[in-house]
């Protein structure tokens, strides 16, 4: 018997559904991870919390491509972030199959909410206990969007999820503007990891995505890449700040 | 609204969230490898990779050559097996299994971070699906891998895995990762002999106890000789005496 055929996300008497409620603590008391939209591009970073210097970093990956135009990046239970970093790969090259180029965001996004929504109604599962900020550049330009472990996303200039997003979120609220570059962006964005962060940041503490727009030599085209920021570029930010 | 949230009861029983957001089962499945009573020890050097466990044999009536939580996955990769015995017998064959498969499919082994990656990203599936519980044991692998040399992984009920330098699982393992972290700060990597020699060091250490032959299961990756493999009893008491003889 491989299969419950029931549900284990069920309405509790007052209408909530307790698990996605559950799952959204399990995000809270996850590591920080904020998101800036700048007018040229996106960028994503994150705290790695290693519990013991005994880790090597290098085989951490709490931040994902997946496709070259999309990052993703997580706060919550690692190990349910692997899913949905395969399934949100997968789904991107059995779009390139059909259309030949990268998903927008917008869709990617809307398939793989739709997976996570369907571990709050199937039988026998539980909802992932991570909430995600997906970061791309497409023919709308840069967009940032966040999913929740009930399926729910949303569209956002700035945002942070996981432990101190409350404060982040007020931090970010002061500093953003509409016209930010990508330079700047990328400033506040480790300035708002610094606010929360205990201890000293150094550059192997903090993962920093950006997805700019490059233009090609050959064609003149420009395309939007995905990328993590090397160790020596998060250093170089680093020292700007202190 | 109000702050306390009841849980519906069965938190407990199967993998689903409490309130606070935690995974029962996968805490209660890490106490399981606690109970078991035994600590095993992962080291990395910068040429080899070392995993040394305790022997117990618990009954002397016992065929104690076929006591082993030390198994071989695939020529160059192994693995020691921490917690609840049967379950790590089925990881360990799930394990062969799946490099196995990889060698078929692609052509070539499959390196330990990747073995790693699958043995997680099957646990992971436990702690989300109701109809399997989380397995009771933590898997510490080491492995040659050709491009990267000497590589060491541990995987855990919850589906986390990483890298490391050095670890340690069971019943001692923090004691084991609070001694490990004082004798490698920061990016020192231990060469030739001095790996196996920490990783025996700190089984003394945490288990207050000196080691005979019979007591301890070790096996080893090397640059010399890239294929997993244990060491016999004869080759852990030259061993246990040349590092006696070094104090």
């Amino acid at each position: 018997m491989d299969r419950y055929s029931f549900s284990l996300t069920t309405f509790a008497p007052n209408g909530k559904l307790l698990q996605i409620e559950h799952a959204l603590a399990a995000v809270g008391n996850g590591s920080t991870s904020v998101g800036i939209k700048a007018a040229n591009g996106v960028v994503i970073a994150t705290e790695k919390k290693t519990g013991s210097s005994l880790i090597e970093v290098s085989s951490l990956e709490h931040m994902a491509m997946v496709c070259d135009s999309i990052g993703m990046v997580y706060s919550g239970m690692g190990p349910d972030f692997r899913v949905l970093v395969n399934s949100a790969r997968k789904m991107a090259q059995k779009y390139k199959r059909i259309y030949m180029e990268d998903p927008p965001v917008r869709i990617l996004v809307k398939e793989l909410a739709s997976v996570m929504q369907e571990f709050t109604q199937s039988g026998g599962v539980r909802p992932f206990g991570v909430s995600l900020l997906l970061a791309g550049v497409d023919e709308r330009g840069p967009n940032l969007y966040q999913v929740d472990p009930s399926g729910s996303y949303f569209p956002w200039k700035a945002t942070a999820i996981g432990k101190n997003m409350v404060n982040s979120k007020t931090f970010l609220e002061k500093r953003f503007n509409g016209d930010m570059d990508l330079e700047d962006a990328v400033h506040t964005a480790i300035l708002t990891l610094k606010e929360g962060f205990e201890g000293q940041m150094t550059e192997h503490a903090i993962d920093v995505g950006i997805v700019n727009v490059i233009p090609s030599a050959e064609s003149g085209k420009s395309t939007p890449t995905f990328q993590r920021l090397t160790p020596a570029e998060i250093k170089d930010y680093l020292a700007n700040i202190l | 609204m109000g702050s306390r949230s009841a849980s519906a009861g069965y938190d407990r029983q199967i993998t689903i969230f409490s309130p606070e957001g935690r995974l029962f089962q996968v805490e209660y499945a890490f106490k399981a490898i606690s109970n078991a009573g035994l600590t095993s020890v992962g080291v990395c050097g910068k040429d080899s990779a070392v995993i040394v466990t305790q022997k117990k044999v618990p009954d002397k009536l016992i065929d104690a050559s076929t006591v082993t939580h030390i198994f071989q996955i695939s020529p160059s990769i192994g693995c020691v097996m921490t917690g609840l015995e049967p379950d790590g017998r089925n990881q360990v064959m799930r394990a062969r299994q799946e490099a196995a498969e990889f060698k078929y499919k692609h052509g070539y082994s499959i390196t330990p971070d990747l073995l790693a990656k699958r043995m997680a990203n099957i646990n992971q599936v436990y702690t989300q699906k109701a109809f399997m519980r989380p397995l009771g044991v933590s898997m510490i692998l080491i492995g040659w891998d050709e491009e990267r040399g000497p590589q060491l992984y541990k995987t855990d009920p919850a589906g986390y895995f990483a890298g490391y330098r050095a670890t340690a699982a069971g019943a001692k393992h923090q004691e084991a990762f609070n001694y490990l972290e004082k004798k490698l700060k920061a990016d020192v990597q231990p060469c030739a002999d001095d790996t196996l020699e920490l990783a025996v060091a700190t089984m003394s250490s945490v288990l207050s106890a000196s080691f005979k032959a019979q007591d301890l299961e070790i096996a080893v990756v090397t640059k010399e000789n890239p294929v997993f493999r244990m060491l016999t009893v004869e080759e852990i008491d030259a061993e246990l005496s040349r590092i006696a003889e070094k104090d």
